[in-house]
């Protein structure tokens, strides 16, 4: 029996109709709300690239239940351009040029923003934000990251 | 002999090898046709612009932007021959073309394939003269309707006096021009040599990158895979329906589950794994990395073999040579890897009785269009492969495994279909990167400070031996061609029958012999008591571009002028390999665990004309990063036929944490294009395991150095 539940991403209401109310926030993004900005890395908090923000707090989707989602505020990489701190961190990411296949990225730039929302600045958003990046971008996120 | 396998540069990449053999004509001659193509609204001008009514200038590219900057790069070349401002220039990735010879091929090669860091090399030339006959034919359009004389004009216009024409008024005109046969180049240097912003960074900054991931289609279900768990095995029998399954799907070698969603079709394709029968494979017991391995240890040593030749210089035999002067008599060894591209293996297919279309991330669109047709028995015209963003590609992407799943799949059920693979189903089926051992002997210096002798045996699997072609140039590029002076060579090759798949993973051969090279050249040094960075610039002093990065990295890391920190030490290693010239110092400590922290890297690069100098810095900071995870945790053990790797868990990447502080030098130069994509990774296994030796006193010959390490550990 399908649940009918109302998300709210990026300031946007969608109504999903789940078959499993524990499936992953990344999944009803990805699939069914059609936002795929958010990415698939490896599933099992590892690697970052699924982060979103729900109620300002980073959470990595792949494992995150969409029921527990319900009536909250949810944001994804798509949503960022929507406040001062997101563009900010979009335009670091720019100016440094930092992606290279830029998969990781969307996870790296909402944790960072993240990160900022916390009350993180310069270095320590780097540690904050233990995510992987296969093709090695590290260094151009520091340096991004280091004016934030 | 093709021109790439006999170029002394290591490409390890060649059209036979990939055919399986016997293909005749390699270099295709470079032809701009007026096939017009409507991938969207606008002009086409040849293959490979489009200028549409805004006056934005497309640049279709048929090499593969998998984070390497090819995008940005091809379209540089376009605005510097057409006065282009960078605003108004966009990149999009060629469709796939069966024509023959292929116009999106690279010219090098004439294949429409990504690899062996040939893209800006093959397309320079080929580029620059395909725009420039679009701005001669734009000229003479603009001859034709107004009269008179006139010249480019910044920012895509033709101009006379005070009248100026955009592009997109002529374009009409100017696809009915003939074009010349050999335009004149630009000898402007406005935006090549420039730190151009790449075109495709916003979009992966603001999440609207289309990968092959985060294709949609209207109608579309959702597949998964489940292989068998040993590497080769086949379905004997499997269930036909599986609760909450729109359907499943014999794939030979897995079973295919359609969903609804991503996550339902993972979910089950996990707990089918146990309700499929597999027939095993005859071999198992030796899809085992430890066999294997030991195996080439021992063959690199054998005497009762009869080893394929590569190279040989010098009037002696090396091995008589080497009875009198012997200093080195090294093994080296490199694991099986896995690719581990950030973005898991998918394809989204649709399939009807007269078309197929297909949206994949690949770099082998050359193949992609025989093994659609294979499948579905459609005509070439009746096939449509699109290519999206790539989150990595690391040569993985060359294979069309996933491809041909994801066709049978549509085929199958009907429907459009989004196949993605778990990642425990994408490090479990990896076309692994072979194993290697590698012997390596060196004579002493003669009195012209030449080497006098190097015996050089790579036992390997050959990836294309595995391809059908039992060429395999590859295995012993990097140690084929060395710049040193070595009077008296022979460059051997000996297989390693093994039946692991195998696949091309970034940098290829280089990846493991100039591990071995450069490790024994410091290993000669120690023995002759010379220092490792004034023996490599004494034995490269006859060739300036080498010594030029040799030189860079010596003066960038204060190697001849200061001693390392207390606790640290430094290495070093160089290689001329993919059209370039790289040397990389690294300087190393321990962390209190006693294991190994790499400190900084100072690199310098001369890869020719340098088209943009900031993303060549990024793929070579990627690239040290690339190589410090091979060099220090890379490994994918087999066991009984079963890959241990499951997710990134328990297969170590570098993290922020591990990450040097580097500086990249990208040396001035006029030289034609080298390669860049893979230089930056081959270097970084020496220049670690030579600084460690120095440090420690212990000599690793055997990577990687952690076996066993888990992310959250080590
Ligand atoms: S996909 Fe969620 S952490 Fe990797
Ligand atoms: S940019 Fe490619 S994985 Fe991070």
């Amino acid at each position: 029996m399908a649940t009918n539940l109302t998300l709210n991403v990026n300031g946007v209401n969608y109504s999903v109709a789940v078959a499993d109310t524990s499936m992953p926030l990344l999944w009803v993004l990805r699939d069914m709300i059609g936002l795929t900005g958010t990415k698939y890395g490896c599933g099992i908090e590892v690697c970052g690239a699924c982060t979103v923000l729900v109620n300002g707090q980073r959470e990595h989707s792949c494992v995150f239940d969409v029921g527990s989602a319900v009536g909250k505020q949810i944001v994804t990489v798509e949503g960022l351009a929507k406040d001062a701190q997101g563009q900010k961190a979009q335009a670091a990411w720019i100016a440094n040029q930092v992606p290279q296949c830029g998969y990781c990225q969307p996870g790296m730039l909402t944790a960072t923003v993240g990160a900022m929302k916390a009350g993180h600045h310069g270095s320590e958003i780097m540690s904050e934000v233990d995510h992987i990046c296969v093709c090695g971008t590290y260094s151009r996120i520091a340096k991004a990251t280091q004016a934030l | 002999m093709d021109r790439l396998a006999s170029s002394s540069d290591s490409v390890s990449i060649n059209r036979r090898a990939f055919l399986g053999g016997g293909a005749a004509a390699l270099v295709v001659p470079f032809t701009v046709s007026f096939s017009a193509r409507a991938q969207a609204a606008g002009s086409t001008l040849g293959a490979y612009l489009k200028i549409d009514s805004t006056n934005v200038v497309t640049v279709y590219v048929g090499s593969t932007e998998m984070g390497q900057g090819i995008m940005t790069g091809l379209a540089q070349l376009v605005a510097e021959e057409l006065m282009l401002s960078w605003s108004q220039v966009r990149g999009e990735q060629a469709l796939a073309s069966s024509a023959s010879p292929n116009p999106y091929g690279n010219p090098l090669f004439g294949m429409q394939l990504t690899g062996g860091s040939t893209s800006m090399r093959g397309w320079y030339l080929p580029m620059r003269k395909a725009a420039a006959i679009a701005r001669e034919q734009l000229l003479a359009a603009a001859r034709q309707l107004y009269g008179g004389a006139w010249t480019l004009k910044a920012g895509g216009q033709v101009t006379n006096g005070p009248v100026a024409y955009p592009f997109s008024a002529l374009v009409a005109t100017a696809v009915t021009i003939p074009p010349l046969t050999s335009p004149t180049l630009a000898t402007t240097s406005t935006v090549i040599g420039k730190k151009m912003p790449r075109l495709d960074i916003p979009a992966k900054v603001n999440g609207s990158a289309i990968f092959g991931i985060d294709v949609r289609v209207p109608g579309m279900v959702y597949a998964s895979v489940v292989h068998c768990p040993t590497l080769t095995g086949k379905v004997a029998s499997m269930p036909t329906t599986a609760a909450g399954a729109l359907a499943l799907v014999n794939l030979g070698n897995a079973v295919g589950v359609v969903a609804n969603d991503t996550w339902t079709a993972m979910k089950i394709a996990r707990s089918l794994a146990s309700k499929i029968a597999w027939t095993q494979p005859a071999n198992m017991a030796t899809l085992d990395s430890a066999l294997v391995q030991a195996n080439g240890r021992a063959l690199a040593q054998a005497t009762n073999v009869a080893p394929k030749i590569y190279e040989t210089t010098g009037a002696v035999d090396p091995a008589i040579v080497l009875a009198s002067t012997r200093k080195v008599d090294a093994l080296y060894q490199t694991p099986f890897l896995a690719h581990a591209c950030m973005e898991v293996l998918n394809c989204t297919a649709s399939v009807t009785a007269t078309s197929c279309e297909v949206w994949a991330p690949t770099q082998g669109q050359q193949f992609c269009i025989p093994t659609i047709q294979a499948i579905t028995g459609l005509a070439p015209a009746q096939i449509t492969v699109h290519t999206t963003f790539l989150g990595g590609g690391l040569g993985r992407k060359i294979e069309q495994d996933y491809i041909a799943q994801a066709v049978t799949i549509a085929k199958a059920v009907g429907k459009p279909v989004k196949l993605t693979w778990s990642r425990e189903q994408d490090f479990k089926n990896d076309k692994y990167r072979p194993t290697a051992a590698m012997r390596v002997q060196l004579g002493g210096l003669d009195s012209n400070g030449a080497i006098t002798a190097m015996l050089y045996r790579n036992v390997s699997t050959s990836i294309n031996g595995q391809k059908g072609n039992p060429e395999d140039t590859g295995a012993v590029a990097g140690a084929v061609g060395l710049p040193y002076p070595i009077v008296n060579r022979r460059v051997e090759f000996v297989a390693n029958p093994c039946d692991v798949p195998l696949g091309y993973w970034r940098s290829v051969g280089e990846s493991y012999n100039i591990f071995a090279i450069e490790s024994a050249i410091d290993e000669l040094a120690l023995a002759l008591g010379r220092d490792p960075m004034a023996l490599r610039k004494s034995l490269l002093v006859a060739d300036a571009r080498a010594r030029g990065v040799v030189d860079a990295v010596d003066k960038m890391s204060g190697w001849s002028t200061s001693t390392a920190p207390s606790g640290s030490a430094r290495g070093v290693a160089f290689m001329k390999g993919f059209g370039s010239y790289i040397a990389l110092v690294v300087q190393v400590s321990r962390k209190t665990d006693g294991t190994i922290k790499v400190d900084k890297a100072f690199c310098a690069i001369d890869c020719g004309v340098a088209i943009n100098p900031d993303s060549i810095e990024a793929q070579v900071q990627g690239g040290i990063i690339h190589g410090l995870t091979a060099a220090l945790w890379g490994e994918a053990v087999i066991v009984n036929g079963a890959p241990k790797p499951g997710n990134f868990s328990n297969y170590r990447v570098a993290k922020a944490r591990d990450v040097p502080q580097m500086s990249v030098a990208v040396i001035a130069s006029t030289a034609a294009p080298g390669g860049v994509g893979e230089t930056g990774v081959p270097c970084v296994a020496p220049a670690i395991a030579n600084a460690w030796a120095k440090l420690s006193g212990q000599r690793i010959r055997t990577l990687p150095f952690y076996s066993g390490a888990t992310m959250s550990g080590l």
